[in-house]
């Protein structure tokens, strides 16, 4: 569950970037944000996983207040939620198995789990066959399979994604779509933020349209 | 965990080969320096010890001394357990030897009719680990005994020899200190740049909920590593110089000193370097690393 109250927040104190915004998202929800491009859309995303402050209100994340999580402690907050990138976020001298399989290495996984859980995370987005391969041998729409699955692989209660298919073409961007639906009913909670209007309406799932730092409708 | 950590370090260095090159010979270099001073002083040690060991003490009588007095020297002398021997030398014989040594100029010795050296006692002492101390203390009970002159037994070069190890030690000190700091300055800044170069999968790791210990611990082996390999290496340079020092200058050395040996640092104080190394290596990287983790940190 994300619960948010009144956020304010503002870059270097000046240039506003989120503007009294308060939201329910409910454990095992699918929703979209969307708006144009400097709405708020990554930075509000950015809040929920604590890579960015806010000025004032309150943040609850799976129950937890954020503000109050130590700095040490930020990956107790970070291991139950996965994030993709519209760049991938991908590391270029490790094969797609290694990438994968990374995001379990540094939770301490044993080498047996780390391979099961890897190999099944690949299986889910369809890249088993591909798991030799390095990042950039692989098109766009498979190197954002591979980041759907390293986010998906410790299983965590959240998934959010930044602008997943902005680099991808409408059939690719409506695969991705699907991926994260299959992980949202497997109960992952889903916060995906787009600009695309297209994506959002050929979908069932509600939305929370932002433009300039403010809620305009959800 | 700790041979994940190795591994990662290790790729690291490989990636970065040149600036690694260039922090471990950096290391070398300022190890070799230090480890220069530590076998001088080690050297100048040896000699000190040695010179110690060939402290007696000569015993001046005055002229006028009375059978007495002379009599409760001689009680005196052999009960001080530390004396090995003691040769008393009168006066005739003393002028004898005083005039084969310098029969060069015999004509002037000759001429004088009169013998101006005084009887003297030697005092040859056993050895022990504070001998000279030992002598100090008995050369005062000595000169205060009525019927004696004066006492000669290099106490004063001794101990300025001495003053001159503690500045030594001191200095030594000073210049190990000086020389960890700047290391540790120049390796935060080459662990720096292999952060930088790492920033993407750091923040990666962040992303997807690594402990910073997990994050940190490569990159503290990396620091490690260097230092090690920095100081293994000086000690390699400062046989070197060691055996060079040997072939070129031990025969030499040995006929001044009359005996002696070019000594290098103890086993102990290989160990000390190497831990030195370990240890610069370690705190550089922990003070870069943590310097990148903490800039991150928005609360």
């Amino acid at each position: 569950m994300i619960q948010l109250y009144n956020i304010f927040k503002t870059y270097n104190g000046k240039i506003p970037a989120l503007n009294d915004i308060s939201l329910l998202i409910k454990e095992g929800a699918f929703v979209f944000i969307t708006g144009p491009s400097g709405a708020g859309k990554s930075t509000l995303l950015k809040l929920l996983y604590r890579w960015e402050n806010f000025d004032s209100g309150q943040v609850l994340v799976n129950g937890m207040n954020i503000a109050k999580i130590k700095y040490t402690k930020l990956h107790l907050l970070r291991r139950n939620i996965g994030v993709v990138f519209q760049d991938y976020k991908l590391l270029p001298n490790r094969t797609v198995f290694e990438n994968v399989a990374f995001a379990k290495e540094v939770v301490g996984a044993s080498t047996k789990t780390i391979r099961f859980k890897t190999l099944d995370s690949l299986k889910k987005v369809g890249l088993l066959d591909k798991r030799d391969s390095y990042p950039l041998q692989l098109s766009g729409g498979e190197q954002q399979r591979v980041a759907i699955a390293r986010a998906i692989v410790n299983s965590p209660k959240i998934l959010l994604a930044d602008e997943p298919t902005g680099n991808l073409d409408p059939d690719m961007a409506m695969e991705i779509v699907r991926l994260f639906q299959s992980a949202n009913e497997r109960g992952m909670t889903v916060v995906f933020a787009t600009h695309n209007h297209d994506l959002v309406a050929k979908s069932k799932y509600p939305f929370i349209m932002l433009n300039r730092g403010s809620i305009v409708r959800s | 965990m700790i041979s994940t950590h190795l591994k990662t370090a290790i790729q690291n260095l490989k990636s970065n080969k040149q600036v690694g090159i260039v922090t471990i010979t950096t290391f070398a270099i300022a190890f070799s320096i230090f480890g220069l001073f530590l076998v001088i002083f080690v050297n100048l040690n040896s000699i000190l010890a040695t010179w110690s060991k060939q402290v007696q003490i000569v015993v001046y009588l005055k002229d006028d001394i009375s059978l007495e007095e002379r009599q409760a020297l001689e009680d005196l002398i052999p009960k001080n357990p530390d004396v090995e021997s003691a040769t008393f030398v009168p006066k005739e014989l003393a002028w004898k030897n005083f005039k084969n040594d310098f029969s060069a100029n015999a004509d002037i010795l000759n001429s004088l009719d009169i013998n101006p050296l005084p009887a003297s006692y030697n005092l040859q002492f056993k050895q022990s680990a504070d001998r000279v101390e030992r002598i100090r203390e008995f050369a005062e009970t000595l000169s205060r005994k009525p019927g004696v002159e004066s006492l000669e037994y290099g106490e004063k070069w001794i101990s300025r020899f001495e003053q001159f190890m503690v500045f030594l030690r001191v200095f030594l000190l000073a210049v190990g200190g000086l020389l960890s700091l700047g290391l540790i300055f120049i390796l935060a800044n080459t662990i720096k740049l292999s952060v930088v170069s790492r920033q993407a999968e750091i923040e990666l790791m962040l992303l997807i909920g690594a402990t910073h210990r997990f994050i940190k611990g490569p990159f503290l082996v990396e620091g490690m590593l260097q230092g090690f390999l920095g100081a293994v290496i000086s000690l390699i340079l400062l046989k070197g110089i060691h055996i060079y020092m040997k072939f070129q200058f031990l025969e030499s050395i040995q006929s001044i000193l009359r005996g002696g040996e070019i000594l290098f640092i103890s086993p102990l104080h290989s160990l000390m370097l190497i831990s030195i190394g370990l240890f610069v290596g370690w705190i550089g990287s922990y003070i870069s690393i943590n310097q990148f983790l903490f800039a991150g940190d928005l609360s």
